[in-house]
């Protein structure tokens, strides 16, 4: 039941062969790249994501197999550096983290004139840093992690990087009672951020089972779940929300989810980072973005056992409030302990409650 | 007449001596330094053999009494002494003056011996001698093992020291020599096992400063801007970056934990973790307030402003006892908010932590990292040493090595002149030390600044004992 998919998890990404278009990207444009990484977001006309053209592999991940001499690293450091103000200090964090990913560590006792081994030609870096901070694509995207509690999760292009609020959800997990040896369902896994993260908690019995419809984010979920070497604790299935998890129907501990929950008409005012750049898929909610969080409450009890435990995130205040009075009001008689928690900007950001 | 003549003849004995010896001097004059190696300072003075003997050890190291210590000579009566009151220019290491070398190495000699408490370890070693010869000595081998290794402590001291002055009367002696007979090629040689020596001793004199109970820990180094605005947050970023590169050049590993920086330019305030051995011993130096004059390269109209930077230094206890001990629900830990609606409506990679401890205030942030995760860690070992500083200075109000926290700092405790202009100058208004040359000292030069404090610590403790 546990098996995994036998397909090989990097194929997804090894690079296609299409022709390199890096020195299109190179080219300045009429706005400055600073400006743009700092002004109000205006819409954008080109460079659909992913690119066609763009390796697929996290960055972080690439072998170091780009010689650059010291030199050369430095004037991309300065060239780099100049097109951000010194008032963005995030941005300067980004490129010293970029440089840090995108480099081999050095080995001690190395050679300090010996050239820098980098995971990518020097005009490739050039160009992920101008998408950067001129089309805004999130940092994460570039090198392709995400610091996500003490893991390092590889995302990319068509997946959500995880949200440090979402954090909270995996603390939530280890405060129930018997967590260890339970079975856990992550619907949505996106990354696999969560499955993984829980999974790493779980003793010898339990079991996460990781869904998504998305191709990509099942990869990607794959590849972390692999990074972290809990294959035996996270099952992958592909499908909509409960419908992979017939056959562990009334036997989970526990269900987690954070769902698209933006209500659609919010989605063009998002931040460009999140609206430009992060799948559609993983963010809206429908009309009151509750569209995803009802069908989940409407699977829930059949799904969990007597006595599981469900959370789920939500687009704050408003959803929450909404959620715990309709849980409580319709089925009484199945959940009981329902609430909203607060995450630590103190919106009421989670819904929990146990099956009675 | 007759002393000119068995001065010559000592010398060339010693240098046929030495010349017998190894077919190349030059490699016998360099090793000289050597002797001194086990002896000072973060070895705590025990000689390796010392500490490893078991306590009962029977073997009766000093059958004699303790050797009537005679200091060091040249062939013409020189001693470590008599060169350091002779006041002789210390000139620039690069320099090839022998007095100048000669001057400086006797002066290193001088508090290091200070730093044993020279006379008194003479003292001691004669009376342990006395009880060391007296016949029932064995009959209770706990007190007689403990007398044998104090002394075999004592006596490692002191031949080390004895040693190094040897080493210095010898090269004088013989580059006194080489100049006598011309022979230029020993005496190049000679002058450079002096240089060598010096700085050897200088190392060594360093070492012997650092004798306090948290000195050999690692440290965190905060600076803070003084008021007037982005003058202020400039000079920060110096006083920040002559750190850093003094503790690289130290070979220690220099880690940032949080950087405020200005809205112009320059930082409000910063704090890095310098680790290695005896970061604290040293950087507790510069503790204080740090002034600078310059022509602001922020002033259109080119006038001369006085900037301020708070300097506060925190030693980094190991697992010892002394730590205070955080009660996880005296803490309140405050994450990075983006303020706006949050959840999956934003992209940050900001992930400052900051935790405040709240029955006494005590507040550490870190934004460094690129979690929330790492950050919290960073930020509570940052709070542990600032609530263990408290500790420690709660514990001992007296202890004159109570280093302040940032807070503390009044602005009025300047340490240290920087002037770039209308002349160029650097001076520790403890010590009067002062330098010519600013710019070595930002980028890092800060050691002699460091010794000469200490070594005035030290003046004050011998005093005040
Ligand atoms: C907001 S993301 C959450 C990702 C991840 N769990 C996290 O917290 O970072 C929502 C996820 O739900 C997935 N999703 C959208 N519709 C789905 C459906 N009908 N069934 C299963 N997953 C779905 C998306 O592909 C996306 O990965």
């Amino acid at each position: 039941m546990l098996s995994l998919s036998a397909r090989p998890i990097l194929s997804a990404f090894l690079p296609k062969p299409k022709p390199r278009r890096l020195l299109l990207l190179l080219r300045p444009r009429r706005s400055s790249a600073s400006a743009s990484a700092l002004t109000p977001p205006t819409p954008r006309t080109t460079t659909p994501d992913p690119p066609e053209d763009a390796d697929p592999t996290p960055l972080f991940l690439r072998p170091p197999t780009h010689p650059v001499p010291e030199a050369s690293l430095a004037a991309f450091r300065r060239r780099a550096a100049a097109l951000v103000p010194p008032s963005a200090p995030h941005l300067h964090r980004h490129l010293r983290w970029l440089l840090a990913d995108a480099s081999a560590p050095a080995p001690s006792g190395a050679d300090p004139a010996a050239p820098h081994l980098l995971r990518a030609p020097l005009d490739e870096l050039e160009a992920l840093w101008l998408r950067h901070v001129r089309d805004r694509r999130p940092f994460q995207y570039v090198v392709g992690n995400e610091h996500w509690k003490d893991l390092v999760v590889a995302v990319r292009d068509g997946v959500l990087i995880p949200r440090p609020e979402t954090e909270t959800v995996v603390d939530m997990v280890a405060a129930v009672e018997g967590f260890q040896d339970g079975w856990w369902a992550d619907l949505g896994t996106g990354s696999g951020a969560i499955a993984v993260a829980v999974a790493r908690m779980l003793g010898p019995g339990g079991r996460v089972f990781a869904t998504d419809v998305s191709e990509v984010a099942v990869e990607v979920a794959r590849l972390n779940v692999q990074r972290y070497g809990v294959q035996d604790k996270v099952e992958i299935r592909r499908g909509s929300w409960f419908e992979p998890l017939e056959d562990v129907k009334g036997k989970l501990m526990g269900v987690i989810s954070n769902p698209p929950y933006i209500p659609t008409d919010d989605l063009p005012g998002l931040q460009p980072e999140v609206g430009w750049h992060e799948p559609k898929l993983a963010l809206d909610g429908g009309k009151d973005g509750l569209d995803h969080l009802l069908h989940l409450c409407e699977g829930l009890s059949s799904a969990l056992m007597p006595g599981g435990f469900f959370v789920f995130e939500t687009n704050g205040n408003k959803q929450s409030e909404f959620l715990v009075d309709f849980i409580s009001t319709k089925w009484s008689s199945s959940f009981c302990d329902v609430e909203a928690v607060l995450d630590f900007a103190d919106i009421k950001r989670f819904v929990r409650g146990y099956r009675r | 007449m007759a002393s000119r003549l068995i001065t010559r003849s000592t010398a060339a004995v010693l240098l046929s001596h030495l010349r017998s010896r190894t077919p190349n001097p030059t490699h016998h004059l360099l090793t000289h330094g050597a002797a001194m190696s086990s002896l000072l300072g973060p070895t705590h003075g025990l000689p390796a053999t010392a500490r490893s003997r078991p306590l009962l050890e029977p073997t009766r190291w000093f059958s004699s009494p303790a050797p009537v210590v005679e200091a060091p000579r040249t062939v013409d009566g020189l001693t470590v002494d008599s060169i350091a009151d002779k006041g002789w220019t210390i000139l620039a290491e690069a320099e090839s003056d022998w007095r100048s070398h000669a001057a400086a190495v006797a002066q290193s000699i001088r508090l290091i011996k200070k730093r044993l408490k020279w006379k008194w370890l003479l003292e001691r070693s004669k009376q342990l001698a006395v009880v060391l010869e007296k016949p029932d000595l064995w009959e209770d081998p706990v007190f007689a093992g403990n007398v044998s290794r104090e002394q075999g402590e004592l006596m490692g001291k002191i031949k080390s020291v004895n040693q190094f002055e040897q080493q210095l009367m010898e090269h004088i002696d013989m580059l006194r020599l080489a100049r006598e007979e011309g022979d230029n090629e020993l005496e190049t040689e000679s002058m450079r096992a002096l240089a060598d020596m010096r700085r050897d001793a200088k190392e060594k004199e360093l070492n012997a400063l650092l004798s306090g109970d948290n000195d050999v820990y690692p440290c965190f180094i905060e600076v803070q801007a003084g008021a007037g605005g982005v003058e202020s947050m400039d000079w920060a970023a110096m006083v920040m970056n002559m750190y850093r590169s003094w503790a690289q050049r130290r070979g220690y590993r220099v880690t940032i934990i949080e950087e405020i920086p200005g809205e112009l330019a320059g930082i409000k305030r910063a704090t890095i973790k310098v680790d290695g051995e005896y970061a604290f011993g040293y950087a507790k130096s510069e503790i204080g307030v740090h002034r600078l004059v310059r022509i602001s390269p922020f002033d259109s109209g080119k006038r001369r402003h006085t900037s301020f930077a708070a300097v506060a230094v925190i030693p980094i206890l190991g697992e010892a006892s002394s730590r205070y001990q955080i009660n996880e629900s005296d803490l309140r830990i405050e994450r990075f908010r983006s303020g706006g609606p949050g959840g999956q409506h934003a992209n940050t990679t900001e992930s400052a932590v900051r935790i405040v401890h709240i029955p006494t205030g005590t507040t550490a942030t870190c934004q460094n990292e690129r979690s929330q995760h790492m950050n919290r860690a960073s930020a509570m070992a940052v709070l542990q040493s600032r609530l263990d500083q408290l500790e420690i200075t709660r514990q001992a109000q007296m202890n004159a090595e109570h280093t302040q926290s940032l807070s503390e700092i009044s602005w009025g405790n300047q340490i240290r002149s920087y002037v770039l202009q209308p002349y160029r100058m650097v001076k520790d208004l403890r010590t009067n030390y002062e330098v010519s040359d600013p710019d070595s000292v930002l980028e890092g030069d800060l050691d002699d600044f460091i010794l000469s404090f200490l070594s005035l610590s030290l003046d004050k403790v011998d005093e005040s004992v």
